[in-house]
């Protein structure tokens, strides 16, 4: 699966990684996260915040980006314990048109549990548009990200994942600061059915992006 | 004594009346002077004077130069002078002064009778040269073109451009002048104005003391008004080069439509991606927030609202083109201003007042 997608990503950028200016960016958010496990035996539902930090570093059409978020969830409606939640990602992107960007490879989750981690990990291709509408200085984006393997330790077999964010991003006309606002959520279907995994919030940030 | 001088004047006469053609025909004209010379300093004043007049009027029909001519006069007169024919060295010398006004003898070479006959000739005699350059190019205005009157004596002179009728076109001088006097002509007309021909006679009238006219030089002078062309106008700046001044539908349609998609996908996402039971209030806040901007966005892209970087950036364009204009315009004027007088001097003629 990395070898294809390696190979796609070296025909669409061949010859433009010469003469190319390394862009870096970077952002920090504040997300409201929601972890909601739906299981035969009953629901589970934790709701928290927690800080993301974000980083991408960009040449010509190519773009490595990275993401790491960590939290704490406490469990609604009841006495049982909270979560710590950690979640990273990173991925190799091409943009294939001025406003799609194509992007795939690994995203990692983990969730503390009282005596064990449950570990999630998903290999992920994901497709984000972005666009301005208002004038330049309002950006509009929209990611889908569906996961082609997961591998996770829970008991039912994995059966398919997917999720994605929509938001805006606000630039300053001539500054490199931008603030971000956004809605993110991935769900995770496992067993046939027998264990939906919920996981959405609200992002709110702010970014530093050299263009 | 008297009968050997004699004698020998004819024997020297019958020689070059019998030898000397055949010899002569042979011989260019300086040939013809020089004999005459040798004639005049052999004290053979009649050979002489046959020579130099033979000579003289070869030169004449020739067009030899002034001073050859000037030279052969010189010595006809003092030949005729010293053969007795006193009324003939007044002819010849005031043909001499009518030559040439400037013309001196030496007084090495001719004795003192020849030439105090000579001076007595040139102050009664009144006539002058004019010396203008061939060809003059000049900016109308005082001293534009100079005019040399040289005198052959004390005289007045009437100095005018007529136009080729006759008519009066400008007086340029009228007064004495005693050797030489320099003359200015503006180039303009006696309005002040351009010249409106392209021909004009530039007329020098001698005059004795008692106002009597003694003799007119004159000569054409060719006039051409020489204008630089202007400079073409600068063309306006094109249509496509100026900036919309007015803020177009497009750019708030989109932010309306751009908050509206957005919102909805926002409102739409967890259906797509197939969440269940996700709570609403944080994804409404969200979807409200990018619907806000797009509202905002519209607001302030509203159709028709002034662009004022581009109303500034449009006025620089017309600024810079009015300045371009107004540079043509004084350049232009310049140049209309700017108007050379091209002359063209023809050759002088002398007319001589009938007798009374």
């Amino acid at each position: 699966m990395k070898i294809p997608l390696f190979v796609l990503a070296a025909a669409l950028t061949a010859g433009e990684l010469r003469a190319q200016a390394l862009r870096p960016m970077g952002s920090a958010s504040l997300v409201t996260a929601r972890v909601r496990s739906e299981v035969p035996a009953g629901i589970d539902q934790f709701t928290g915040s927690a800080f993301l930090g974000q980083g991408a570093l960009a040449m010509g059409r190519v773009a490595l980006s990275i993401s790491y978020l960590q939290g704490s969830l406490n469990h609604d409606g009841g006495a049982a314990a909270g979560r710590d939640l950690v979640e990273g990602t990173v991925l190799l992107g091409v943009r294939a048109r001025d406003w799609l960007t194509l992007q795939a490879g690994p995203h990692a989750r983990a969730y503390t549990l009282v005596g064990s981690t449950q570990r999630w990990l998903f290999w992920e291709l994901r497709a984000r548009a972005a666009t301005a509408f208002v004038g330049s200085a309002a950006q509009g984006y929209a990611e889908l990200w569906r996961a082609v393997a997961a591998d996770a330790n829970v008991p039912e077999p994995f059966d398919h994942a997917q999720g994605g964010e929509v938001g805006m991003i606000i630039r300053l006309a001539r500054a490199p600061l931008e603030g971000r606002v956004g809605y993110r959520i991935d769900h995770a279907v496992l067993g046939g059915g027998t264990r939906l995994e919920t996981v959405d919030g609200v992002v709110i940030g702010v970014g530093l992006a050299w263009r | 004594m008297s009968w050997g001088r004699h004698a020998a004047r004819l024997g020297g006469l019958t020689w070059a009346l019998v030898a000397a053609p055949s010899a002569l025909r042979a011989q260019s004209s300086d040939s013809v002077f020089a004999a005459g010379v040798r004639a005049y300093k052999s004290l053979e004043f009649d050979l002489a004077a046959w020579l130099l007049r033979r000579d003289l009027a070869k030169g004449s029909a020739a067009g030899a130069p002034v001073a050859a001519r000037a030279e052969g006069l010189v010595y006809l007169g003092a030949a005729e002078l010293f053969r007795g024919r006193r009324d003939s060295a007044v002819a010849a010398f005031q043909r001499l002064v009518m030559l040439d006004p400037r013309y001196r003898p030496s007084r090495l070479v001719f004795p003192p009778e020849v030439t105090s006959l000579f001076d007595g000739v040139r102050l009664e005699t009144k006539t002058v040269t004019v010396e203008v350059p061939r060809d003059t190019t000049m900016t109308p205005g005082p001293d534009a073109f100079g005019i040399w009157i040289i005198a052959s004596s004390f005289q007045l002179v009437d100095v005018t451009l007529r136009y080729e009728d006759g008519a009066p076109f400008r007086s340029l001088y009228l007064g004495p002048i005693g050797d030489s006097l320099k003359v200015h002509w503006d180039g303009l007309d006696a309005a002040g104005a351009l010249p409106p021909v392209n021909r004009v006679l530039l007329r020098v009238a001698s005059r004795v003391p008692s106002g009597a006219l003694a003799g007119i030089v004159q000569l054409p002078l060719e006039l051409r008004l020489f204008r630089p062309d202007t400079l073409p106008w600068p063309s306006p700046p094109a249509d496509t080069q100026f900036l919309p001044e007015r803020a177009m539908s497009g750019t708030a349609r989109r932010a309306l439509l751009g908050g509206v998609v957005l919102s909805g996908a926002v409102a739409a996402l967890p259906a797509l991606v197939g969440g269940t039971d996700t709570p609403s209030g944080p994804r409404i806040a969200v979807a409200g927030t990018i619907g806000l901007a797009g509202l905002l966005g519209y607001v302030l892209h509203r159709p028709g609202r002034p662009l004022a970087a581009n109303v500034r950036a449009n006025q620089t364009l017309r600024d810079a083109w009015r300045r371009r204009v107004a540079t043509t315009t004084a350049e232009n004027a310049r140049r209309r201003q700017d108007v050379r007088v091209v002359v063209r001097a023809g050759e002088p003629t002398t007319i001589q007042p009938r007798g009374p």
